[in-house]
């Protein structure tokens, strides 16, 4: 599959989307060390970096047309993988079968790399797309090719996963023409059905005590029980909050996540920690990372010249803005706690190499921008 | 382009997702800076006070010592169980702890509630003790349980201990917990005290608490969420207690012991001081407890057991007879009247005879005197006890002359010696408006019962014992006292830092002027005779006479049952100094209910001053400890 390099391929390589994914990426592992500098999380992550530097460059030299040509058999893949999940082969992690573990690959997380399979299903689909308004009958197909995927996610089950799938749809949706009449409509439903089915879920006790906790932390995180499940919200707001403008820088003596006060500093509340230890001014720097490699992504889509490279690239693009506001709203406490990894900072193999995955289509598609 | 589509406007589209990204990273933004920059230096505290804790080190409390420097009380390392409440607050039903409690420290389920349900109430870091001096059990089953239950530990403490147990526990008193409600009390809040510090609870520990008691320093680690300590932070430590010299003398507080300890009753009371200066050499009161029961014991069953069986004793061992009991002091009363007499000119030195009569009739009633004594002087009326004498004295005296007395020997008042609770002597002055009140007037009768140290009179053995001593002494009474001296204690730390503790230098009592009792050389002459002649003259105490030693005493012998109703037997009393004409120490000696003074009192006192002579002297009374025997009164 890989091409033969060719001049032109590297002139027009972006250099600057790698060189920040890398960046940010690096930046995690020293955060992922400041987490706990005493384990070997860092030291692995490292290793993830580069296995996922090599997929990133597989996918960066292939011609991403003839996998999105393939993707069908992805998917199909993708799909047996989650399968695998519910058999014995999976595995338990607090309370959730998320994981699967094979021989010689060892442990990982298919809903994570299900991701690329589902969002090349979509482009595939949708970017056949002449023009015009978008039918129900493609809204039907688009629901189903995501339907898929999250309902064998939502049996582990994963509601962090799960929700991560929606907003590739949408964008998807939003971009083949859905009518801006259904788009305020579906807003509109969702600010009125979202606290509807809330206190629904209260009344009839679908939500659970836990969950309604999670919730309750974030409206009102001094009257929560600290030790409760609003504990993890109380303490990541701590843990934020105590860095100040420049942060800690490393010292574990006062170490939120070190003390064991942060729960999951290597994943969940990596964004924590890293707002322990470089404050404001690291934070900011990271979001403003993000916001260029966001605008890179989505310069790309723009460039690119046929719609499935488009819409692979603005799925990517959505789903990565959803996971980053989900993450970093959950640390600041303006969210509840859903296991959603922050993209290319949070520790664990299957997220970094899905992400770097991903950002290989958009150099892929962009290197490719004036071939026809 | 065809991605330009007009009914799709892609292009739109795309920018839209852009800024909507924007929008949200920006939201990030905008609330990063409300907890990073507006309310970072308060998530730094919160995070601050969760992560830091201050572990108390108990200050070691200053030793008490005997007059000679021995060991009266000290502390030795004990190991407590304490309960941290910051891991407790994140468990829900905290209730389930309590049998566990109990049956792994052994310890009360009640207790352990209590215990619960105290700590809630304090701040997140602070800690208490579950169980005092643990055992090897105790420990090894927390160290054990240390996952189960992060919020016990084990934590070294100095205990109390008294070696002496029973001996000299109503002088030294016990140190406890303070309770709820002296943590109410002003004079300990005033001290910042907190709950489960330790305090003296009665004798000298609570009377000098503040020199004893050191103060305590603290390590300020750095714990994790669990409560772990994972680094020392700062460790400041504390300062001992000053180390108290008593004015007691182990030798003499022995034997006063030993002589209530073989007496018939076992109970009574025995104390000897230096009416030089009021030093307290010995004080005893029968029966005892061992202060080690209250201040190791009361976390155990068999603890508590045994200080309710205490509390329960009809025997009141808890009670301090010396400054708390009031008795009819019997005919020790006659020397204090008859120096009252003396000095308000009721008789004269010249001048002293009274009849005697073998008794008086007060209208219809006759009152009788032991023997018949015809109408001796003073001298011989004190060596040989006489009723009637004292009967015509007092009447003489009229119940006036006898408050007036009353009031010169401060009977009237406390002593002020150092220990707490010190009860005052009743007397006519208390008496007189009551009664006065009830039956319209004060009656002879009730003087002529006063003449001999009933009915209206009842004293506490030291307001007694000082006011007889004051008289060897030529009329300067001294405040009663324990406190010989504070030794110093060096400072701790630097000087300057937050670890510093300044020194604290030592000091005696802080002795007030003796009160003067005016009398005459020649009234001190004739009161000291009368009282050598007890032991030395052939009278009522004549059995305990130490040759080359002289004694001057009076013996008493107090009906203490309502007049004629039969009951208990009498009081034993002996009030004396020695050598009588030259005092080095005075004894008082009191024995519950075994009948006459002479016979029972007064051979617990001579065993007294005979430990005094072998210590002091070799067993050898000096030369001038002595008189000629001509002194003999004669009526």
């Amino acid at each position: 599959m890989v091409a033969i390099i060719e001049k032109r391929d590297l002139r027009d390589f972006d250099w600057l989307t790698t060189i920040l994914a890398i960046s940010i990426a690096g930046f995690g592992v020293w955060q992922i060390h400041n987490a706990l500098p005493h384990e070997s999380y860092w030291t692995k992550q490292i290793v993830g970096i580069g296995i996922a530097l090599f997929a990133f460059f597989v996918i960066v030299f292939s011609d991403y047309r003839r996998i999105i040509d393939l993707a069908p058999f992805f998917y199909g893949f993708g799909l047996l993988l989650l399968a695998l999940v519910l058999t014995p082969l999976g595995v338990e992690v607090n309370g959730q079968q998320a994981w699967v573990r094979l021989p010689l690959i060892g442990q990982f997380q298919p809903s994570e790399f299900a991701k690329i399979p589902t969002v090349l299903m979509l482009a595939r689909y949708f970017g056949q797309k002449k023009g015009g308004a978008l039918t129900l009958r493609e809204t039907l197909v688009g629901v189903a090719i995501l339907a898929g995927p999250v309902g064998l996610i939502m049996l582990e089950p994963d509601a962090g996963q799960a929700i991560t799938y929606f907003p590739m749809l949408a964008a998807v949706l939003f971009l083949s023409g859905i009518k801006i009449r259904y788009v305020i409509l579906a807003i509109v439903a969702a600010a009125m059905l979202i606290p509807a089915a809330w206190i629904v879920g209260v009344k009839t006790g679908k939500i659970k005590t836990y969950q309604q906790e999670r919730i309750n932390a974030i409206l009102d995180p001094e009257s929560v029980d600290p030790r409760g499940y609003g504990y993890h919200t109380v303490q990541s707001v701590i843990t934020v909050g105590k860095g100040g403008i420049a942060g800690i820088q490393g010292d574990s003596q006062t170490s939120q996540s070190v003390l064991k006060f942060l729960p999951e500093p290597q994943t969940d509340f990596i964004f924590a920690v890293t707002a322990e230890n470089t404050g404001f001014i690291g934070c900011i720097s990271l979001l403003l990372a993000y916001a260029l490699l966001l605008s890179r992504m989505i310069a790309g889509a723009r460039e690119a010249n046929e719609r499935p490279a488009t819409l692979v690239i603005m799925c990517f693009a959505t789903a990565m803005v959803f996971q980053i506001f989900m993450n970093v709203g959950m640390a600041l406490g303006v969210l509840p706690v859903i296991g959603v990894p922050l993209p290319l900072m949070s520790a664990g193999l299957s997220a970094l190499l899905t992400t770097f995955c991903a950002i290989g289509f958009v150099v892929s598609i962009r290197m490719r921008r004036f071939v026809n | 382009m065809k991605l330009n589509d007009y009914t799709q406007n892609v292009g739109m589209r795309m920018i839209t997702i852009q800024i909507v990204a924007f929008v949200l990273l920006t939201l990030l933004g905008i609330r990063l800076y409300y907890l990073q920059i507006v309310q970072g230096d308060y998530w730094s505290g919160r995070a601050e006070n969760q992560r830091v804790r201050l572990i108390p080190i108990p200050a070691p409390r200053g030793a008490i010592l005997d007059r000679n420097g021995k060991i009266l009380v000290d502390s030795r390392p004990t190991y407590n169980v304490v309960l941290s409440n910051e891991p407790l607050k994140q468990i829900d039903n905290i209730s389930d702890r309590v049998p566990q409690y109990a049956q792994g420290l052994n310890l009360e389920p009640d207790f352990v509630a209590e215990r619960l349900t105290l700590i809630k109430k304090q701040n997140e870091f602070e800690a208490m003790v579950l169980k005092e001096s643990a055992t090897m059990q105790d420990i090894a089953w927390v160290e054990s349980h240390g996952l189960e239950y992060p919020e016990l530990r084990i934590e070294l403490q100095p205990q109390r201990f008294y070696p002496h147990k029973t001996m000299l526990a109503h002088v030294l008193g016990y140190v406890g917990e303070i309770s709820s409600k002296q943590l109410e009390s002003d004079e300990y809040k005033s001290r910042g005290m907190r709950p489960g510090d330790i305090i003296g609870k009665g004798g000298l520990e609570q009377s000098y608490d503040q020199f004893l008691r050191g103060r305590p320093g603290y390590r300020k680690v750095l714990v994790d969420s669990r409560g772990r300590v994972q680094s020392e932070i700062e460790v400041v430590q504390p300062q001992s207690g000053q180390d108290l010299v008593s004015t007691i003398d182990l030798d003499l507080q022995t034997t006063a012991e030993q002589q209530l300890e073989n007496s018939v009753t076992k109970r009574g009371v025995i104390i000897a001081l230096d009416p030089n200066n009021g030093e307290i050499l010995a004080l005893a009161s029968a029966p005892s407890y061992d202060p080690n029961v209250f201040t190791q014991g009361s976390k155990t069953p068999e603890g508590r057991r045994q200080i309710a069986a205490y509390w329960q004793d009809k025997n009141r061992p808890l009670f301090n007879r010396a400054t708390q009991g009031t008795y009819h002091p019997g005919s020790t009363w006659k020397i204090p009247e008859s120096m009252g007499a003396l000095q308000q000119g009721v008789i004269t030195v010249q001048n002293s005879n009274m009849a005697c009569g073998g008794g008086i009739w007060i209208g219809s009633k006759f009152t009788r005197c032991m023997g018949s004594h015809g109408a001796p002087p003073l001298a011989y009326a004190i060596t040989k006890s006489c009723d009637g004498y004292y009967y015509r004295l007092a009447l003489k005296m009229k119940v006036e002359g006898l408050i007036q007395m009353v009031e010169t020997f401060d009977f009237d008042k406390r002593t002020g010696i150092d220990i707490p609770n010190e009860k005052v002597s009743q007397t006519p002055k208390s008496w007189k408006p009551i009664i006065e009140k009830r039956e319209g007037r004060w009656s002879d009768i009730k003087t002529v019962y006063a003449s001999i140290g009933q009915d209206t009179v009842v004293v506490t053995p030291i307001s007694l014992l000082r006011a007889v001593a004051s008289i060897g002494v030529h009329g300067r009474m001294y405040v009663p006292h324990l406190m010989k001296e504070f030794r110093p204690i060096g400072a701790m730390g630097e000087e300057g830092s937050t670890n510093y503790f300044a020194a604290r230098s030592g000091f005696g009592f802080d002795r007030p002027e003796p009160k003067m009792v005016p009398m005459t050389d020649e009234q001190y002459e004739l009161m000291v005779k009368g009282m050598w002649g007890v032991v030395q003259g052939g009278g009522t105490g004549a059995g305990i006479r130490i040759p080359g030693f002289d004694i001057a005493g009076k013996t008493g012998t107090a009906q203490n049952s309502s007049l004629n109703s039969g009951g208990a037997k009498d009081h034993a009393w002996f009030v004396s100094f020695a050598p009588a004409f030259k005092p080095e120490i005075a004894v008082i000696g009191l024995i519950e209910n075994v009948g006459f003074g002479g016979t029972h009192a007064a051979p617990a006192v001579k065993g007294v001053y005979e430990t005094y002579i072998a210590t002091h002297y070799g067993g050898v009374p000096p030369a001038d400890a002595s008189v000629e025997t001509k002194l003999v009164a004669k009526r």
